[in-house]
């Protein structure tokens, strides 16, 4: 029975599994991309923060990447102690009970008092949005490229409120009297509920021409306030800050940490494009979709499966280098931006799609350190910022390292550097980085080892070190790769403590030397 | 001894059972390929679709081909626009009206096939008749690596009036107004 069981199951399992692979159904990564337009609301808790909310909210500009629609409304009430973080279900309610759909289509079509709109600014928005493609599309059809406008349309529905929330302000003061102030943000993203067939509709009922009488007109406006135009919560991010000089900076920094965790949750936010050219990498993208240079895009190419479905296969990454200002109406002949490749099997091709994938460009490394100025090994945690990419594969880094030296006799061990790297790729997978470092060396005995030691006792209980060295860096399946350092450590200065508690230890003394370090990196 | 034989036949009967259904969904995913394989290299077997009204005496489609790479492939799409408007036809589209095919008797292909053959040869006349309008090489997913080469998608600006004239003049299409 067992057996006849068996023998059935797998008969089944070998069945499904032919069938299941054509069944599958797939997300195909597509090079679709078109702006989307934003509107930002302060969330008040009736504070005396509000107006300081409102202020840092008011004056946020996303960048080039979007378009902004000027709503009547600039607030959004939820009564709730600001030491407290919201509930979506709050937000939901409070945005829910103002018709921000509506103001963001009278702020589209520049609708006046009374009810009269017109769509200039639809049409901008489709020249705008128009790519090289569409350009010479419209040139080779009757409609020309006049009805580029058009496509101004199709973008209602790629409308959003951003509604921004702050939430545990608070001030902290140090011993010498200083006031630094930190919050913590969340943005909630909500999209317009517009089809074009609701748009559409929202024509015929709404429009009010110029020959309509008194009668219809008042019809369309009444039509026009009861209208319904839902906002769809769609994502949200959160953000923080700290050691500000007041609640606004504070405020001010979260925000464009908030708009890439939106980007980040929101698909139609990531920018979309194929390749046009090979060596260097070329995309017809640039300061019109935000585009900076180090940001990492995930290139995609395309087959078939068994059963001419579409498939996008992911082929690796690479970060953009030279900037384009392509901000203005394409003409057919938009000046692409260049990027290089970091990962990958394969060469990026022409043909293939880039998706925005954004990180945080830093590297964190955890490796055993042997020699250099601790005789033993010495554990150390390194992590590196990209600052800049060239074209060419060279890169900028900024370093910081934490380190400790096990072998210390009767001492703690703490080692902080910060240094600067200039990086040049062999190959994509290779990586050779000649740095320099300062590194602050702190010894002190174990029992008066403490946060609260004072900063003259710190500085001679420390020494700083000049380290020169290099870094090679393989990448063995991207973000993890491999390194090995090697280094040169100098003394420089010593604290009179730090000699004396040096002297201390003997064989394991910190001194003048060479150095290897051996270490895996994460890139996020 | 009959029942071990009867369990026997049983067993044998499952075993084959599970064979043949292995088989089948095999030879399902291998018939699959073959047609898939013997579509691409059709020539009738095209997709095109009509994108906007062209501009005056021209159609503006977008059309497919298939080929070992990428440059064959666009050769070969814009062949088969070629061919759509002399033997197909273009369909209609939201924007457009369906175009009939310039010469709609199946049999023309047949009767003419030395000036065909002649016609859609490599650097042939046809060639005149056909512009590209893609921004640069197909690229997104109008451009697909498939089994045995690629499978392109490309915009094209076909000269309909002008191929009309040239079949018409050569004597392969029939004027309208011959039949009056």
């Amino acid at each position: 029975m067992l057996k006849r069981l068996t023998l059935i199951l797998l008969a089944v399992v070998l069945f499904s599994a032919g069938a299941s692979a054509q069944a599958k159904v797939q997300n195909v990564v597509t090079s679709e991309y078109n702006r989307n337009s934003v509107s930002f609301v302060a969330v008040q808790r009736g504070d005396t923060y509000d107006s300081t909310v409102n202020s840092v909210v008011t004056g946020f500009n996303p960048g080039q990447k979007f378009d902004i629609n000027k709503i009547q409304t600039g607030t959004v009430s939820v009564r709730k102690a600001r030491s407290e973080s919201l509930y979506r279900s709050e937000i939901d309610a409070a945005v829910a009970g103002i018709p921000f759909g509506r103001e963001i289509l009278a702020s589209i079509f520049n609708r006046d008092a009374s009810g009269m709109m017109d769509d200039n600014i639809v049409r901008y928005r489709g020249n705008y949005d128009a790519k090289d493609q569409d350009v010479i599309n419209a040139r080779a059809s009757r409609v020309g490229v006049e009805a580029l406008g058009d496509m101004g349309h199709r973008l209602v529905g790629s409308s959003y409120l951003i509604a921004i929330d702050f939430y545990g302000v608070k001030s902290e003061k140090d011993k010498k009297g200083n006031v630094t102030w930190s919050t913590s943000a969340v943005a909630y993203a909500y999209k317009i509920g517009m089809s074009m067939d609701s748009l559409n509709d929202f024509y015929e009922k709404c429009w009010i021409y110029e020959d309509d009488s008194p009668a219809v007109r008042e019809a369309k406006r009444r039509a026009f306030s009861e209208f319904p135009v839902d906002m769809n919560p769609v994502a949200s991010s959160s953000n923080s800050a700290s050691g500000k000089k007041n609640p606004a900076s504070a405020m001010s920094a979260c925000l464009s940490g908030l708009i890439t965790g939106l980007e980040n949750s929101i698909d139609e936010w990531e920018v979309a494009v194929a390749i046009s050219a090979r060596k260097p990498l070329r995309a017809k993208i640039g300061t019109k979709e935000g585009l900076k240079n180090g940001d990492r895009y995930r290139a995609y190419s395309y087959t078939e499966d068994a059963s001419g479905r579409l498939v996008s296969v992911p082929r690796g990454f690479i970060r953009a280098t030279e900037i384009s200002d392509n901000i203005g109406m394409a003409m057919g002949e938009t000046e692409p931006s260049e990027f290089y490749q970091i990962s990958g099997i394969a060469n990026v091709d022409e043909g293939w799609t880039i998706k925005q994938s954004n990180d945080l460009r830093i590297g964190a490394s955890a490796a055993v350190r042997l020699g250099g100025f601790c005789s033993g090994a010495s554990l150390m945690f390194d992590f590196d910022y990209i600052m800049d990419v060239k074209t060419n594969g060279t890169m900028q880094y900024l370093l910081a390292n934490l380190g400790f030296d096990l072998a210390s006799l009767g001492v703690s061990n703490v080692q902080i550097g910060a240094g600067y790297a200039y990086a040049w790729h062999l190959s994509r997978f290779f990586e050779v980085a000649p740095y320099g470092a300062v590194i602050l060396d702190h010894l002190s005995p174990f029992s008066s080892f403490s946060s609260s030691e004072s900063e003259y006792t710190f500085l001679e209980r420390s020494a700083f070190a000049l380290e020169p060295g290099v870094r090679a860096t393989f990448s063995m399946a991207y973000p993890l790769q491999i390194y090995a350092k090697a280094f040169y450590d100098l003394l420089l200065q010593t604290g009179s403590y730090y000699r004396d508690y040096n002297n201390g230890m003997g064989a394991q003394k910190h001194k003048n030397d060479l150095g290897f370090q051996f270490g895996v990196k994460w890139t996020f | 001894m009959d029942i071990l034989n009867r369990n026997n036949m049983k067993r044998v009967s499952l075993i084959a059972l599970t064979l043949l259904l292995s088989i089948s969904a095999v030879t399902l995913n291998a018939q699959n390929n073959r047609d898939r394989k013997k579509s691409f290299q059709s020539w009738d077997n095209y997709e095109i679709t009509t994108e906007k009204v062209g501009v005056d005496g021209t159609k503006f489609v977008k059309v497919w081909g298939f080929a070992k790479n990428v440059d064959a492939a666009v050769m070969q799409a814009k062949k088969n626009a070629v061919h759509a408007c002399i033997f197909r036809g273009l369909p209609g589209s939201e924007t457009a009206m369906a175009t009939p095919a310039i010469c709609p008797n199946p049999n023309t292909l047949e009767a003419n096939n030395d000036y065909f053959q002649n016609f859609f040869a490599a650097g042939g006349p046809w060639l005149a008749y056909v512009n590209m309008t893609t921004d640069g090489v197909p690229s997104g997913t109008d451009r697909r690596q498939v089994k045995g080469g690629y499978k392109v998608g490309i915009y094209v600006q076909v000269m309909y009036d002008n191929l009309k004239r040239k079949l018409e003049a050569d004597g392969i299409a029939r004027k309208l107004s011959s039949g009056f």
